[in-house]
């Protein structure tokens, strides 16, 4: 408003600097918000695990790349940063999270490359019991639809599902909207009654006490997807409150590249 | 006649040094330490207790945080005078006269003080924080959905900002317009001297207070990842945040909107002036009235809803969850009992403001006021029988739906009332374009695109198509943030000069307005096409067909916030340094307008006397709503004399 | 039309002259012009957008979608438009020069306290409205309601955070929805923890999937091609990554599809309503999906 009683002595000094260090404060608090929320994402001290190369191999009469993935699923947090120094290194454990959770490990985001055969190889350490959905006790998505099974006293078969009823985690991955939205792989990570309860503690790192899994699979197109467990490892309803309902345990990413 | 003698202003009374008792060492910042005492008492002591069993977390967080709002009101003054009245040592007039402020100058703003403008006034800074918050979660949210796999938020903190936003908004919107101008307002429009219960009147606000940092607190305790419904058994399966949550909505729903709107209703009841016949208040009253009555329906729910959350999540209750015995349905049906009244809650207040600004700019009375006060009613009456409209495609009774899509449909006739009244009393007035009509104008637009829209959501069959999609999304953004704050926000600007004794700076403010009116528009409009696209809403990625839409409402959402932001810095800047307000800058005729600014504690030097309802224009009347001739002309009182105990033109 | 007749009962009211000027130089006439441009507006954007921007759908209850949101549109258009004219006339001619910059306020407009009739005209027709809207919705949802003899029956599960798909019968159980066209369906739904929203957009139907109950919903699929099921109900930690695909099939390629999943070609044939031969017994390659349906966009 152009004011015609400029004279007025209320009108003790032009508002412009109130203005903009207005502008100027909101702004601050905005994007000091947006860097605490952001900050709040969980990225694992040991970054992003990169599958090694092993070369090509031929799929189906096509040549492609072939790499080999590991990690390892663990009963806690803090079994698994003891068992750091012995080799599977360090896991996710972030602020919203309590150390007694289940974990994967070393990482919870990988990189493939695109198109490729992917061996993964995956020591699971932690205990289980029934899924909630006997749908996840079966192999999806893998080549031959079939994984790999080292029982912890050595004995290897070759599954296309485990008893539903001991499943310690599954690996389940899906192409995010946009992303290969068809792509789809779900393997369970079996346990055993047999296995020693281990929750909070660390002992079968130490005994080196896992089931070993391994299953080869093929990889879409570039792009992230999303993977997580699906076995009820966590509390509350349906056990997947908790550590299901934090990301960076249980959940991460894929990033094809 | 004797005060209209005396030299004084009953706030300058000179007070003894023990006035007020324990008040005089009572203030925020010791409300603040009691809090964190007393919580941190209760933490030792349940985390001692609670800690090894299976309710550990929960029952910790839900005793921690309770201790800190009993601290909090215990700091600040809540249970004084209660407390003095169960052993038998009542208030002098002294003490009453000191807990209104008098005295204390700006420092009665951070204190538990009775009078309803301070009130008012804490009201309105607290809205306006909260909405500052609530935006600026707003952008977290559209930073993350401006591209579809973007790795700004992580999925869990990106619900939990999608409940907050939601949360703190609808907090903040239920006492924009009730919390500042129905106490620091209303009061005074219908000739009385303070609310009826003035105590309570600061209880309701400081326990507002109380309630937010429980809110915040979700932050740090894993976050509520349910959206603001919080349905069941999400809810339950929830981290600990959710118990933090379910404190913050007792605390507030249950304690602060129910005194509130008791208080609300008793005052316009029984502390009308002399005259003031309920066929002359002005008209902001009734819409105050029918709004606090219906949050005296609705609330409660809400209390009820989340306490028995607590005791599923904290002692193994199984009220809601299905796979006990439970119902989530349950929980739907309680949480919209509070929901859809909520809405109204929120709307009513704001348009009957809009009415009063209607009849002030165009100069003439409120078009059909009886037809607005039965359209309020109306309102009110059917907003309490459409709940289950939210539930239409829940499963929940899918014969109900047919009942439900009438009375849904129906609540459209009085809503069609307001429009005729607004549209009514602009026509063949003389429009004066001063900043509150164009926030009438906005209202205008972005109500009829908020109905229209709201239809389509009505029909069962349509409504399979946008429940729980970006549609929706737009949808109650233009009725709640497009409809009811912004006629929050035209009534900031028309009470202003009364409230803060400056005028608002209008070039900036209408600066302001047309950033928010257009980019308003920009970013709903790009979530109406989101929606009918197929995009649900709270999702932290998307399919990028819908890129494009995200892309525009987030570009829209950016110029919205620099919008409120430039609002936010007019009232900064015109509060601080603005120029002085007349008493009546707008000429306008209801009671608030005849007092002095800024207003004197209890408002009134000699009691009004009411011949006529506050809309004369053009009938050639004198004023039917004035002070008696026989008292000083309030602006014999020099207003410089009374300033710098009301602080209001001081910062 | 009545809003016509509405302006001059107001004009003739409060304008003084006594001989009319014509209908296009009064306020009724400039009312009417803005009510019919923006009701052309609005009818043009209700009658053209939606096609455009929802996705295309593949069964009646989608396009009773659609032809809902036409038709209240269209209905809609010209009552908003009226609002939005009497509101922007006002602004244009009843403003005086310079009014926002003055501190005098204008002088008074008349007191004009109410219209009776007006008022009851205004609430009648709006009543009129409200009960063409509802007599159209509870005349789409009724025949929405009828369950088909012989429908598919597919039972979804929900769950965190995937959708399965059983098909009784066939020993089947799929994260693809896979449909026949023109076959009556009906939905089971339910889920395992918490709840869910099952949403077929193209084709109009949702319900939630809550734990422990059993929501039905039905619809007819009638345009092959494919689409995806998202979850519209908030459930956790990945809800944004809880969709999978789905297609509407020729009800061979359906038959054949249960058979590639693991189903014997008998209860594959009666599953899918075709004669057993028309079944390929070989489970080796999987029926060829239609390509993403994926909206309007694209």
């Amino acid at each position: 408003m152009a004011d015609p009683e400029k004279s007025q002595e209320d009108e003790r000094k032009s508002p412009a600097f109130g203005v903009v260090a207005t502008l100027l404060g909101v702004f601050a608090f905005i994007v000091a918000v947006g860097v605490f929320f952001s900050s709040q994402y969980y990225t694992s001290p040991s970054g992003t695990v990169v599958a090694q190369s092993l070369g090509t191999t031929e799929v189906n009469g096509q040549s492609m790349p072939h790499v080999a993935l590991n990690f390892q699923t663990y009963p806690n947090s803090t079994g698994s940063r003891n068992a750091q120094g012995t080799g599977p290194g360090s896991v996710p454990v972030h602020s919203s999270g309590s150390d007694s959770w289940p974990a994967y490990g070393m990482s919870n985001v990988f990189q493939v490359p695109a198109h490729s055969l992917v061996t993964v190889t995956v020591h699971q350490y932690d205990s289980g019991g029934p899924l909630n959905n006997p749908w996840f006790s079966k192999v999806h998505g893998t080549q031959d639809g079939t994984a790999t099974v080292t029982t912890p006293d050595g004995t290897s078969s070759t599954v296309s599902s485990w008893d539903q009823n001991n499943i310690g985690h599954t690996f389940t991955v899906r192409g995010v909207p946009g992303y290969d939205p068809n792509f789809f792989l779900s393997v369970p990570l079996p346990t055993n009654a047999d296995l020693p309860n281990n929750e909070g503690s660390a002992s079968n790192q130490d005994n080196g006490q896992s089931y070993t899994v391994t299953f080869s699979f093929i990889s879409g197109g570039k792009g992230t997807y999303a993977w997580n467990c699906e076995a009820p490892c966590g509390q509350m309803v349906a056990a997947f409150g908790g550590v299901m309902s934090a990301y960076g345990f249980m959940s991460g990413f894929i990033h094809v590249v | 006649m004797s005060i209209a003698t005396a030299p004084l202003l009953l706030e300058d009374t000179p007070l003894g040094p023990k006035a007020g008792g324990l008040y005089r060492r009572q203030n925020a910042l010791v409300g603040l330490i009691a809090g964190v005492v007393l919580a941190a008492i209760g933490w030792v002591i349940s985390h001692a207790l609670l800690q090894g069993s299976n309710w550990g977390s929960d029952m910790v967080v839900t005793v921690t945080l309770t201790c800190w709002v009993i601290g909090f009101n215990i700091g600040i003054g809540t249970f004084n005078a209660p407390f003095r009245w169960v052993v038998g040592k009542d208030s002098t007039r002294e003490d009453e006269l000191y807990g209104a402020g008098v005295g204390q100058g700006a420092a009665r703003y951070w204190k538990y003080c009775t009078d309803h403008k301070v009130v008012g006034t804490q009201y309105f800074v607290l809205v306006m924080v909260l909405f500052a918050i609530g935006g600026t979660l707003a952008m977290m949210i559209r930073t993350q959905l401006i591209t579809a796999h973007s790795s700004f938020l992580s999925p869990g903190t990106y619900n939990n900002i999608v409940t907050i936003h939601g949360m703190i908004m609808i907090i903040a919107t239920i006492i924009m317009v009730s919390g500042p101008f129905a106490n620091f307002i209303l009061p005074i429009m219908i000739g009385a001297k303070d609310m009826a219960f003035p105590r309570l009147n600061a209880m309701s606000l400081w326990v507002v207070v109380s309630a937010v940092p429980p809110l915040l607190a979700t932050f740090v305790l894993g976050g509520v990842d349910t959206g603001w419904t919080t349905y069941a058994p999400l809810s339950v399966q929830a981290p600990p945040a959710m118990d933090a949550f379910a404190i913050c909505i007792i605390t507030f729903a249950g304690v602060s909107v129910t005194v509130a709107g008791i208080n609300t209703i008793v005052t316009v009841s029984t502390m009308r002036a002399k005259g003031m016949t309920m066929s002359r208040v002005p008209i902001f009253a009734w819409g105050s009235v029918v709004s606090a009555a219906l949050g005296l329906y609705a609330m409660p729910a809400f209390l009820t809803a989340m306490s028995m959350m607590i005791t599923d999540r904290a002692t193994g209750t199984s009220f809601f969850v299905n796979q006990l015995g439970g119902a989530g349905w349950l929980w739907e049906n309680v949480f919209w009992t509070m929901g859809h009244p909520e809405v109204y809650v929120i709307l009513l207040p704001g348009t009957a403001a809009l009415m009063e600004i209607a009849s002030t700019f165009s100069r003439k009375p409120v078009f059909a006021y009886k037809a607005a006060v039965a359209a309020f009613v109306g309102i009110g009456s059917l907003a309490i029988m459409v709940w289950a409209h939210h539930m239409f495609t829940t499963g929940w009774a899918p014969n109900l739906a047919t009942p439900f899509m009438l009375t849904t449909e129906l609540i459209s006739i009085p809503t069609g009332v307001i429009f005729l009244v607004l549209i009514g009393t602009i026509w063949k007035g003389s429009i004066w374009a001063r900043l509150p009509m164009y926030f009438l104008y906005l209202f205008l637009w972005n109500f009829i695109i908020g109905g229209v829209t709201g239809i389509y959501l009505s029909d069962v069959p349509a409504d399979q198509f946008f429940h729980g999609n970006m549609f929706t999304t737009a949808h109650f953004h233009y009725t709640l943030l497009g409809g009811a704050m912004i006629a929050a926000t035209g009534a900031v600007c028309y009470w202003f000069p009364k409230m803060t004794g400056r005028m608002l700076n209008e070039r900036i403010g209408k600066t302001a307005f047309w950033f928010i009116a257009i980019a308003f528009q920009v970013t709903y409009f790009g979530q109406f096409w989101e929606g009918f696209q197929g995009m649900p809403r709270r999702i932290a990625f998307y399919d990028p067909i819908f890129l494009r839409a995200n892309q525009m409402s987030t570009i829209g959402a950016y110029f919205l916030m620099l919008g409120w932001m430039i609002l936010l810095a007019a009232i900064i800047v015109s509060w601080r340094n603005g120029k002085i307000a007349p008493a009546n800058p707008w000429h306008a005729k209801s009671l608030e307008w005849k007092v002095q600014t800024p207003v004197p504690l209890e408002n009134f030097l000699v009691d009004p006397v009411v011949t006529s309802d506050p809309y004369t224009y053009g009938e050639g009347v004198p004023d039917g709503q004035n002070q008696p001739s026989a008292a000083p002309e309030p602006e014999l009182v020099p207003a410089g004399a009374s300033e710098s105990t009301s602080g209001g033109g001081a910062s | 039309m009545s809003f016509e007749q509405q302006f001059d009962a107001i004009e003739n009211e409060i304008t003084e002259e006594g001989d009319a000027p014509p209908f296009f130089s009064r306020p009724g006439g400039k009312i009417f012009i803005i009510w019919l441009v923006f009701t052309a507006i609005g009818v043009v954007i209700g009658v053209f957008a939606p096609h455009h921007l929802l996705p295309g759908l593949q069964s009646g209850t989608g396009s009773d979608v659609w032809a809902t949101i036409v038709f209240f549109t269209v209905l809609a258009a010209p009552v908003a438009a009226f609002v939005y004219a009497l509101a922007f006339y006002s602004l244009l001619a009843w403003r005086p020069k310079k009014s926002g910059s003055s501190d005098e306020p204008p002088p008074d407009g008349p007191p004009q306290r109410g219209n009776g009739p007006l008022t009851i005209l205004w609430v009648g027709i709006s009543t009129l409205l409200v009960i063409v809207l509802l007599v159209w919705g509870m005349t789409v949802w009724s025949s929405q309601q009828v369950a088909h003899d012989g429908a598919l029956q597919v039972n979804v599960t929900g769950q965190q955070w995937l959708w399965t798909y059983e098909y009784p019968g066939t020993g089947v159980t799929s994260r693809t929805l896979e449909l026949p066209q023109d076959r009556p369906v009906e939905f089971n739904v339910t889920a395992l923890d918490v709840i869910h929203g099952f949403w077929l957009d193209t084709m109009g139907i949702q319900t939630d999937a809550n734990p422990n109950e059993n929501t039905v919903i039905r619809t007819t699929p009638t345009t092959l091609g494919g689409f995806v099921v998202r979850c519209s109900q908030l459930c956790g930690l990945n809800h944004a990554f809880m969709n999978n695909k789905g297609s509407v099939v020729t009800p061979t390629q359906f038959g054949n599809w249960l058979v590639s999943q693991g189903a014997t070609t008998s209860a594959a044939a009666k599953s899918a309503d075709v004669p057993e031969s028309s079944l390929t017994p070989s489970s080796t390659s999987t029926t060829t999906a239609a390509p993403m349906n994926t909206g309007a966009s694209q």
